[in-house]
């Protein structure tokens, strides 16, 4: 097991993410020294000193400089974040000891979500009309000046959870006042002023896709474009099934990419991953949100990336490998995407209350094409559904020639889990 | 000794794990783990756990005056403790080794590395997962490598890979450094009181 030296990564990793393993299975497999930075004390800090850190995720300035004091003892060379707070801690950090990273402000801009409609607007990139309320304003006032449809959403949160629809006055005050509920959860007020906030923004129709790309000294490499092919038209927008590639025809993949690159640019993101929402209709892409991380939860496990050398030898990578090596200045030698086409199914949460058992996990896997079950919620965790709810009880992931056979086998697996709560 | 006077206390790790302690050495060979019931054969206190009807039993490990028993059912262990347990009396009291030796493939470096590495999760390892809620269980070490499952907080927990390769690995590599591996066989997915539970991002 022992081994030289070798550059070190500084992996910023919240103590509730879903992504330690493939991060940490990256470096390791890229044989990389490792610090892993948390938000909370490992119980191995102190044996470990090298290895793990705990740093002020609240506070990026803080963070920076703890890493900085950090860095004088053990000198690191890049820098990663894996959602969007940690990407903001990752900017400071790489600003004050001059690494490979965006700048803080960039950073930032991309986790606010008005903010990042403010510069995005004022750049032209085609975002939704938009407005801020204070949740502590008047539901039934505000409701008289809004055209519907229409969609409430908070500030921070991901993964759409408080994100509800409107499409009159009597369901713009009743999402108002349940989103409040949300903001005021103590887990979310806890940041602050973006929970007394709320975004009101115009409804657009149309199909939506995810992006998923690498930032490369402001060019954007795009990795996937995911179909979303179950409609979210609201009132709540559980994500369900990711396939790709896309079967929309290449010149509007090719107008998506366009509009995720100029998104970027407009707010300022140079280097390092992309995650980015966006819908199409027969106005062209709308920019819906964009992130400076990769794609959550567990759903990178649907990528897989291929290069060839001169003498056709073939090498394989995951997503987080082709991040960490471009944190690390690394060669990205021509990866690209598989050919065949790959999917995952976040399991929709099957409703509210205590998860007991879950059944047909074995029948599911036994589907063609489906490649693994993967079970997140815990025996005794308490499901909730959207908008309150923040965690999918799992995720299903599927393989195969072509996007419609994939995103069958998903179905198919799906209908043979059955939750007990 | 007769299988009467052995004292068997069960003590229930979750639905699916249970150690049952006993007050004489069943397995003085270091420990054994059995998989399934082929792997069980030979040895008669497996075999009799394995063959306990409707228990759904999936594996066995015995180290010590320490039998461990896992099983897939939702059957009690308030049912199935009388079972193991008279299979323990059972085993004991019979003429032939409750567990056979282990196979010859298990070389006496592993042997020798296993007691190295218990050393170490006793001393160093346990003592530090416990502040956080958490317990590490070395499984066995065959070729070199550790297998071990972690239990409590650890069980489940979303920095559970952080915990096993920042600090039980690099403990290992500085204390024991003959280990070439290190695998986990924790059932992640069945931990019911995870120390940091997975959000959505």
């Amino acid at each position: 097991m022992a081994r030289l030296s070798s550059p070190r990564l500084l992996l910023l990793l919240p103590s509730t993410t879903y992504r330690a393993t493939a991060f940490v299975e990256a470096a390791r497999h890229l044989g990389v020294d490792l610090t892993v930075a948390s938000d909370f004390p490992s119980a191995f800090e102190r044996e470990q000193p090298s290895g793990l850190l705990t740093l002020d995720f609240a506070d990026p300035p803080r963070a920076a400089a703890q890493a900085e004091a950090f860095a004088l003892e053990h000198p690191f060379v890049g820098v990663v974040g894996v959602d969007d707070d940690t990407a903001v801690v990752a900017a400071a950090i790489a600003g004050r000891l001059g690494l490979r990273g965006n700048p803080t402000t960039a950073a930032l801009a991309a986790r606010d979500k008005h903010r990042q409609r403010e510069m995005l607007a004022a750049a032209g990139v085609p975002v939704p009309r938009f407005d801020l309320a204070p949740t502590d304003g008047d539901p039934e006032a505000l409701s008289r000046g809004i055209v519907y449809p229409c969609v409430l959403k908070p500030l921070r949160l991901s993964a759409s959870r408080g994100v509800i629809r409107a499409d009159n006055p009597a369901e713009f005050v009743a999402a108002f006042r349940r989103l409040g509920a949300i903001l005021a959860q103590p887990d979310v007020a806890a940041c602050g002023e973006p929970a007394r906030r709320l975004l009101v923004e115009q409804f657009i129709p149309g199909p939506e896709v995810a992006l998923e790309g690498l930032l490369v000294g402001g060019q954007l490499q795009v990795f996937a474009l995911f179909d979303k092919p179950d409609p979210l038209n609201g009132p709540f927008f559980e994500e369900t099934i990711y396939v790709t590639p896309s079967r929309l025809p290449d010149a509007i993949q090719q107008a998506i990419a366009a509009t995720a690159q100029a998104a970027a640019t407009a707010l300022g993101l140079v280097e390092g991953p992309v995650h980015a929402e966006l819908r199409y209709n027969d106005r062209g892409p709308w920019l819906i949100e964009l992130a400076a991380r990769p794609i959550g939860g567990r759903c990178s496990a649907a990528l897989r990336f291929e290069s060839w050398d001169e003498g056709g030898g073939k090498r394989e990578a995951l997503l987080e490998e082709l991040i960490v090596r471009h944190a690390l200045s690394m060669d990205l030698p021509g990866f690209r995407r598989e050919d065949r086409a790959s999917g995952v199914m976040m399991i929709p949460v099957p409703g509210a209350g205590v998860m007991r058992q879950v059944r047909g996990v074995e029948e599911a896997r036994a589907v063609p094409l489906v490649e693994d079950v993967v079970i997140t919620a815990h025996r005794g965790q308490r499901l909730v559904p959207l908008p309150e709810g923040a965690r999918y009880p799992g995720f299903i992931f599927a393989r195969g020639e072509r996007p419609e056979q994939v995103e069958t086998a998903l179905r198919e697996a799906h209908r043979r889990l059955e939750f007990v709560l | 000794m007769s299988g009467m006077d052995v004292r068997i206390t069960a003590e229930p790790i979750d639905n699916d794990r249970c150690k049952f302690i006993v007050s004489q050495p069943v397995h003085g060979g270091g420990v054994r783990r059995f998989g399934s019931v082929e792997e069980a054969a030979g040895s008669p206190l497996a075999e009799a756990i394995f063959a306990i009807p409707a228990a759904g039993i999936v594996e066995v490990i015995v180290s010590g005056n320490l039998v461990t028993v896992v099983k897939r059912s939702p059957t009690p262990w308030t049912a199935i403790g009388k079972p193991v347990g008279a299979a323990i009396r059972a085993a004991l009291a019979a003429s032939a080794p409750a567990v056979a030796p282990r196979e010859p493939a298990a070389s006496t470096d592993d042997e020798s590395l296993y007691e190295q590495v218990a050393q170490l999760f006793e001393t160093k390892v346990n003592p530090m997962v416990a502040r956080h809620g958490g317990a590490v269980e070395l499984i066995d070490v065959q070729d070199g490598v550790v297998m071990l499952r972690l239990g409590g907080g650890c069980q489940g927990c979303g920095m559970a890979d952080v915990t096993l390769r920042q600090g039980i690995e690099v403990m290992l590599r500085e204390h024991a450094p003959a280990v070439k591996g290190l695998v986990d066989v924790t059932d992640h997915s069945s931990g019911s009181n995870p120390y940091f539970a997975s959000a959505k991002k």
